[in-house]
């Protein structure tokens, strides 16, 4: 079982290894003490041990570019920095695409559960029935028909730019 | 409570933070950054070196450390808390390295661990640590290290580690009595071939 005990000395020896004053610059009296003491002789060791180790991996090792890194620092900053600005929009498109789709799809099945009538919309869609549309008075279902799409644009349009702005405040 | 992230127990503040919507400058110049890199990466090389044990590892993760720091907020005081921040940085990516599945966890790893093909280990072969060093647990070099070749006290260490400063007092305790006594046996070995 090992016992954990602190030593008197252990602090003041600890200060004088780490400011390199060990042993010439220490008093005998902690000198004699690290003698005799095996954890203080054990922070010696072990210390002088690894700022030996540190020096001499200092000297060793080759250093990279740091313009390079910088450089890549730079880039990586600047990649993230667009992406979190085109993210909101990305977000909106895709809220607007699934908007449309599914107005698309539901306006489909409706009509579908109707009866399709694609040929008389074809018929809706000439020039001068188109504009005969647009006057007061004109057929019920066309009228209908217009509402029905401009409601669902402007909705998706501005469901859109809802979630535009949210998505930028977030 | 500490918020986990992608890369240990320490949210790094990295390229989606608050920081980098500020400015898309970085927090540091290109002058200033080459300077605080000479003078604080072979240290850091040091450290992943003999706390991976694999120096190809070490390189990788040394170079993504800089690149995190580069693109984090600026911490707050000076270059010894940058130094600091930069170990904290590469511990919690040394963290993330262990937990990733097929990599060994940091208690787990065997002694043997430390690469023979180390580079460093040439260097300073006829020094006694090597070997010692070898038998120890990844977490103990982390510690041991710290405390002994870069200097930092047991706060400073519980700052980079995220481990609690009492059981980093104990911790290295332990590891010192530990590698003392591996190194005297070392010493005693180098003096009997001798």
């Amino acid at each position: 079982m090992m016992t954990f005990r602190t030593c008197s000395y252990e602090k003041e020896l600890h200060q004088a290894l780490k400011d390199g004053h060990w042993p010439e610059g220490c008093g005998q009296e902690l000198r004699s003490h690290v003698d005799g003491c095996v954890k203080c002789s054990d922070l010696v060791l072990v210390t002088q041990t690894f700022q030996r180790a540190r020096t001499e991996s200092e000297r060793a090792t080759p250093c990279g570019s740091p313009s390079l890194l910088w450089w890549r620092a730079q880039l990586r900053r600047r990649n993230a920095a667009a992406e979190r600005v085109s993210r909101p929009i990305t977000i909106a498109q895709t809220f607007a695409w699934v908007v449309t789709v599914l107005v698309g799809v539901v306006f489909v099945a409706s009509q579908y559960s109707h009866g399709l009538r694609w040929a008389s919309w074809g018929s809706e869609f000439v020039p001068p029935r188109a504009f005969h549309l647009l006057r007061f008075g004109s057929g019920q279902v066309g009228w209908n028909f217009l509402l029905l799409i401009s409601s669902f644009a402007v909705l998706a349009l501005l469901s859109a730019l809802v979630v535009y702005l949210a998505a930028e405040k977030s | 409570m500490r918020k986990p992230d992608t890369t240990g127990e320490y949210a790094i503040p990295n390229v989606g933070a608050r920081g980098a919507s500020r400015t898309d400058e970085l927090p540091m110049d290109s002058d200033a950054f080459a300077g605080f890199y000479q003078r604080s990466a072979p240290g850091l090389r040091a450290y992943l070196v003999r706390v991976s044990g694999n120096t190809a590892l070490a390189d990788d993760l040394m170079q993504e450390s800089y690149l995190r720091f580069l693109c984090a907020s600026r911490p707050e005081g000076g270059e010894v808390n940058y130094r600091r921040y930069l170990y904290r940085i590469a511990t919690n990516l040394l963290r993330d390295h262990w937990r990733r599945p097929g990599a060994a966890c940091i208690e787990d790893v065997p002694e043997q661990f430390l690469a023979a093909q180390d580079r460093l280990s040439s260097i300073d072969s006829q020094a006694t640590l090597e070997p010692a060093l070898a038998r120890m647990r990844p977490r103990e070099r982390q510690l041991l290290w710290l405390a002994h070749a870069e200097g930092y006290s047991h706060r400073e260490i519980s700052e980079i580690t995220g481990l609690s400063a009492a059981g980093i007092r104990l911790l290295l305790f332990r590891a010192r009595r530990k590698i003392a006594r591996l190194l005297r046996q070392q010493i005693a070995a180098d003096r009997g071939k001798a």
